[in-house]
């Protein structure tokens, strides 16, 4: 089922990794530019896609809330590895050891039966036979130093063990990172582990990171890159280091003089922004109506002083010229 | 403690023109009596741990004299910085607002107490309203015997108060005089007078 061959379709069809390739195409005549090339490539490649999608729609299939399921086949190809087969890895000391003096590994029980408790234990982890915390008395031998504790010794020399196994673990680590045969699992801590002799792999560095520490080394001179020749497309320093300076808490007698003219310089350009606020409708109203009574006054009294003649006479004027064009205008949209 | 920069100055400003409009003329240049000197000094604004504190000039130069780290409060606290940046008027400046209010309202002896537990003054409970609120305006809120409650932000002009719902919201409230009690212990500093 999987390879179908038939004379009209001759694709092979592996449905399990969704793969099809016809192995019987041949170019009637080569294509000469490569645009055509593709052209033909394209084509043959949506029959094969088309044959792919035939083959599912074939195969039984379950409904779902999504649509219809397919269970595809296991595939018949064999692909290749992507990794290289890994590398046996080196016998540690011990297996050369065990294996010159012929020693064979034993099944031993997980659990032993400890005399001290009187119940089965492990043999060894938390709760262990012939655990350190469970030996209320260790007798005394003939071979015992004076001033020694025999408790604490016993600690030690546990301590001292593991240490030891420890050290051998690393060394048989190394031995195998040598030929490259480190598990997988202890590859991906290699760094961190002393077997491999390298730190850290060493970071990309980003840009931003190298525009800002180029920027630090051209401002790195005494007249801090004032007067260096600049490179041909080297641009400014990105970080300029930032001293914000106050002014002084206080200045001779109290407030200081700059600080007041500061704060003036703030409360004049606040009182001029929102200055405009003043004119709206109703002061603006009230403001023509002062207006309008104060020509008409001065008209009045026009003649009974001799410094108000001048004043009204020019209001009068501009009166006249401000409602000439607004008449004639109200006339115009009439 | 530190004088303001221009960039904070102006925040400080702001804010506080929004209730007191060209008063604020009046706070900036107020002469103050304090200590020894006989000629009256200033007052002048002061930054210290992200309050902003109005204090005459005569007691900064004395308050060198504490170190930074102990000292608590001078003056009277204005507001505070957030950490945004933004400027906020605390309760402790109503004194100073009232003194210079542009905006007011008046409040009817029955919400007073509503008003002093954070809510909102609605239509309802007001008194008397000065003339031409615009919303968004900073507005001092007092009580019908001219006692000074709290502040907060028009949110309707008066001239829409007039025909408005009892239930709709007028002023909403930003600080009142019952954070004393409500939020003591969030005003570490010790209440003048």
């Amino acid at each position: 089922m999987e390879m179908e061959t038939e004379t009209q379709k001759p694709f092979q069809v592996d449905m399990g990794n969704l793969l099809a390739f016809n192995p019987f195409h041949n170019f009637p005549s080569l294509p000469t530019s490569r645009d055509e090339l593709v052209k033909e490539c394209i084509q043959e490649g949506t029959k094969l896609v088309q044959a792919i999608a035939d083959s599912i729609f074939n195969l039984p299939s379950t409904e779902d809330a999504d649509g219809p399921l397919v269970k595809l086949p296991t595939p018949t190809t064999k692909l290749p590895r992507e990794k290289h087969l890994p590398k046996p890895k080196p016998p540690t000391k011990w297996e050369e050891f065990a294996k010159k003096k012929g020693i064979k590994k034993r099944k031993k029980d997980k659990v032993v039966w400890d005399e001290q408790t009187g119940t089965w234990k492990r043999r060894f982890g938390y709760d262990r036979v012939n655990d350190d915390k469970d030996i209320p008395i260790i007798e005394a031998k003939m071979t015992d130093e004076p001033g020694v504790d025999p408790f604490a010794k016993r600690q030690d020399d546990k301590k001292k063990r593991v240490e030891k196994q420890e050290k051998n673990h690393l060394q048989n680590l190394k031995q195998a990172a040598k030929i490259g045969a480190l598990p997988s699992h202890v590859q991906l801590a290699a760094t961190a582990l002393p077997i491999t002799g390298t730190q850290a792999p060493p970071k990309k560095v980003t840009k931003d990171e190298l525009g800002n520490v180029a920027g630090m080394a051209a401002t790195s001179t005494a007249s801090g890159g004032k007067f260096d020749r600049k490179l041909p497309g080297e641009k400014p320093a990105k970080k300029q280091g930032k001293h914000r300076k106050f002014l002084p808490v206080v200045e001779g007698l109290g407030i200081g003089s700059r600080e007041k003219e500061q704060t003036e310089n703030v409360l004049n350009k606040l009182i001029s922004k929102h200055s405009h606020e003043i004119l709206n409708a109703v002061t603006m109203y009230n403001v023509k109506k002062e207006k309008k009574a104060r020509n008409k006054r001065n008209q009045e009294g026009k003649s009974s002083s001799a410094t108000n003649k001048l004043k009204p006479k020019k209001q009068l004027h501009k009166k006249n010229g401000k409602k000439g064009p607004g008449s004639s205008k109200k006339g115009k949209a009439k | 403690m530190r004088p303001l920069d221009e960039k904070e100055t102006t925040a400080v400003f702001e804010k506080i023109f929004k209730f007191t409009g060209n008063n604020l003329k009046n706070i900036v240049e107020n002469p103050s009596h304090e200590g020894p000197d006989k000629e009256p000094g200033r007052y002048c604004f002061r930054l210290h741990k992200n309050k902003v504190y109005y204090v005459s000039d005569s007691l900064v130069k004395r308050a060198t004299n504490v170190a930074r780290t102990k000292l608590a409060s001078i003056g009277t606290c204005v507001g505070r910085f957030t950490h945004g940046g933004n400027f906020h008027l605390t309760i402790e400046c109503l004194n100073l607002l009232a003194a210079n209010a542009k905006h007011k309202v008046w409040l009817k002896p029955t919400s007073e107490m509503s008003f002093l537990y954070a809510n909102h003054v609605l239509k309802g409970g007001l008194g008397r309203i000065t003339e031409s609120i615009a919303p968004g305006d900073g507005v001092v809120v007092f009580s019908m015997s001219d006692l000074p409650l709290g502040f907060g932000v028009a949110a309707k002009s008066t001239q829409d108060c007039r025909k408005l719902d009892p239930n709709a919201i007028v002023v909403l409230h930003q600080a009142d005089i019952g954070e004393y009690l409500r939020m003591e212990n969030q005003h570490e500093q010790i209440i003048e007078e």
